[in-house]
């Protein structure tokens, strides 16, 4: 009774639902236009909200996360620009779809399907979640220290080409999140006698630095690149053209929950891995893929929104996020006073299924909004570059500025964005960065608790590792990770082929 | 990364800066409390500043092996002059922000980098600068309570002056 009570939160409280409202519309266009990222907006959005309380904070900021992983079809489809890496395989048959005069069809199949694939992950997590939890009581210190080390490190395999590129992230990342006094011994970590660096360096400046200005300033390479005008035809998709994809929608929507559960994954992976599915179990479509073919715009867009709900549930239950969205929503909900994991799930069961209420209307608003309102956003998206750069730049800096009203965090939010700028030039990935930031408390308390009830042995605590099954899966893990990125691994693989 | 990648500009320096920067760091880690105890404060900053270290040789070393990409320079692909000026101009910004204050400072941000990047007339640049300005202003000062550094504006009395227009409002 008192998880319903939660969960229609967000669907009678008229305030908490118009935000929800607000912020699926938002997220819907700042996914969509190219240079604005849902990772960008929640960072930034953060920054305003955190003096509010947590429900309306969470209620503007899971609107927008849903809206904005549908909201980067939209320019796929029409500019044959993903708004968002999870829109990358939407642009390979929605952009053709369009030039043959059918991008409102191309928009009302990916709004129908990706409404069924938030369903999905939304009915996975409130099912998946309570259980996940449960088990994850029964995780020891070190369980949790790998479970972060393998979260880093899945997001930095994952997330670029270079395994060694996405660890240095990672590091760096844990690292800016140790700075500051040591919460158990006041011992000065990085601080270099300079008092304001004391509280830490402030994560939301590292994260609208390394997202929203590192972003902007790669937007400026084409900043006069013109955008390409489409004709809006027919939007709402027939009910019969709903059932015949509904078959691939819901195998579509199986792979993008499981992927999405998974650390260091997301609705890119997500959707990438369901396109492949959908070309093997669809031999012979009406347009080839790659041309224009329906399949390819329904497998992609029902899995990348069904993985929203499966990102959420590594979070919610242990406190470790899928990917960089998922980590600024950890960091949230750390600004909120709440602490994502299995006792939050025991302590405050209400906030989670208040989550699960917020979602399931987010999903319904971006159906709404997704099917209306087309022409208008045409004309939004193709605002220049030269105007909504500068734009992107003062909403970045206002943020930085108003979480404690300091100067110091705007140069840290400059130099992280020039630096994060200067890694996506250079192929190394910013995910774990912020992955690592936000893991590096529970590392830190993680390992000092290991060791110390290990009587500070590091042969104790390895021994204890490999006795333990969870403990065992977990380091094999790593190691798999770790091995799979080596030359031998691949040279092997190469003769066993 | 494969051995086959090629070098970018200014990747071989990117690579030595951070390998030099991390080994910094983590000199700085040891100083927090040397091998004093594996649950020391400076044990997970050293970990992780000896991580960067390797990772940060390992980076340099396949870097410096690559070839460097053909047809690519420096000044065009990698720091253009809009690049150059927006970092530039954010500075500026940031340094301004306290004695102009938020709305001064920020009308002649927009409207000088949609000058620069777009090349727009001045009146369009005014235009579309003051009005996304304001629009910007009372969502997140008015609406969401944001204080900014007023500087020369006296926004007080202004957001005063039009309070005590709509008294029902207040």
């Amino acid at each position: 009774m008192q998880a319903l009570n939660a969960f229609l939160i967000p669907i009678l409280d008229l305030q908490l639902l118009g935000l929800v409202a607000i912020g699926t519309f938002a997220g819907i266009y700042v996914g969509a236009i190219p240079g604005l990222s849902v990772t960008m907006a929640v960072s930034i959005l953060i920054s305003f909200t955190f003096k509010w309380d947590v429900y309306p904070a969470l209620s503007l900021m899971i609107g927008i996360f849903m809206g904005g992983v549908y909201g980067g079809s939209r320019t796929a489809i029409l500019l044959n620009i993903p708004g968002a890496p999870a829109a990358i395989a939407t642009a390979l048959d929605g952009y053709p779809m369009a030039k043959r005069g059918e991008a409102g069809e191309a928009i009302g199949i990916t709004t129908v399907m990706s409404f069924f694939g938030g369903f999905m992950g939304i009915i996975a997590l409130a099912v998946a979640a309570p259980l996940v939890s449960e088990f994850a009581l029964k995780f020891q210190p070190r369980d949790y220290m790998l479970l972060a080390v393998l979260g880093i490190l899945l997001v930095g395999s994952l997330s670029g080409d270079s395994l060694v590129k996405g660890v240095f992230a990672g590091a760096l990342g844990i690292l800016i999140g140790t700075v500051g006094l040591d919460p158990l011994t006041m011992a000065d970590r990085f601080t270099f006698q300079m008092p304001e660096l004391r509280g830490g360096i402030s994560f939301i400046a590292v994260m609208i630095g390394m997202f929203g200005i590192s972003e902007a300033l790669m937007q400026l390479h084409d900043v006069n690149k013109a955008a390409v005008k489409q004709k809006i035809s027919r939007i709402v998709p027939s009910w019969g053209t709903v059932v015949k994809y509904l078959p691939l929608s819901l195998q579509s929507g199986s792979i993008g929950v499981i992927i999405g559960a998974l650390p260091g994954t997301g609705g890119d992976i997500a959707a990438l891995m369901a396109y492949d599915h959908a070309k093997r179990v669809t031999p012979n479509p009406e347009v080839p893929f790659g041309e224009g073919a329906r399949e390819g715009l329904v497998a992609p867009e029902t899995a990348n929104n069904a993985a929203v709900g499966g990102a959420f549930i590594p979070m919610m239950t242990l406190g470790i996020p899928g990917d960089a969205v998922t980590a600024i929503m950890i960091g949230a909900l750390f600004i909120h006073g709440l602490n994502p994991g299995p006792m939050l799930m025991i302590e405050k069961p209400d906030m989670f299924w208040f989550i699960v209420g917020a979602l399931t209307m987010a999903n319904c608003f971006m159906l709404l909004f997704g099917l209306t309102g087309i022409k208008v956003f045409v004309k939004i998206v193709e605002m220049p570059r030269s105007v909504l750069i500068p734009l992107i730049f003062l909403l970045s800096i206002v943020g930085a500025y108003a979480v404690n009203g300091s100067l110091s965090d705007v140069y840290w939010m400059l130099a992280f964005g020039v630096l994060g700028y200067f890694m996506k030039l250079y192929g190394y990935q910013l995910g774990p960065v912020i992955l690592g930031v936000i893991l590096s408390r529970l590392l830190d308390d993680n390992w000092r608790r290991a060791i110390i009830s290990d009587q500070e042995s590091l042969w104790l605590l390895l021994k204890g590792t490999v006795t333990s099954p969870l403990s065992a899966l977990l380091l094999l893990s790593v190691l798999a990770i770790v091995l799979s990125k080596t030359k031998l691994w691949r040279r092997w693989r190469g003769q066993a082929a | 990364m494969s051995d086959a990648r090629v070098r970018r500009p200014g990747e071989a320096a990117f690579a030595v800066i951070i390998t030099a920067f991390s080994g910094f760091l983590l000199w700085t880690a040891y100083r927090i409390s040397g091998f004093e105890a594996l649950s020391s404060p400076g044990a997970l900053p050293m970990a992780s500043a000896a991580t960067m270290v390797v990772s940060a040789v390992m980076i340099a070393a396949q870097t410096l092996r690559s070839k460097p990409a053909d047809g690519q320079s420096l000044r065009r692909d990698i720091m253009p002059m809009p690049i150059v000026l927006t970092i530039v101009m954010v500075g500026a910004y940031a340094l301004l922000l306290k004695p102009l204050g938020f709305l001064p400072t920020s009308f002649l941000f927009v409207a000088i980098l949609i000058r620069v990047l777009g090349g727009q007339g001045i009146v369009f640049c005014a235009t579309v600068s003051a009005s996304s300005i304001l629009l910007i202003y009372i969502v997140f000062r008015v609406i969401f309570n944001v204080i900014m550094p007023e500087g020369i504006v006296p926004e007080r009395e202004i957001l005063a002056f039009f309070g005590r227009l709509w008294p029902a409002g207040q």
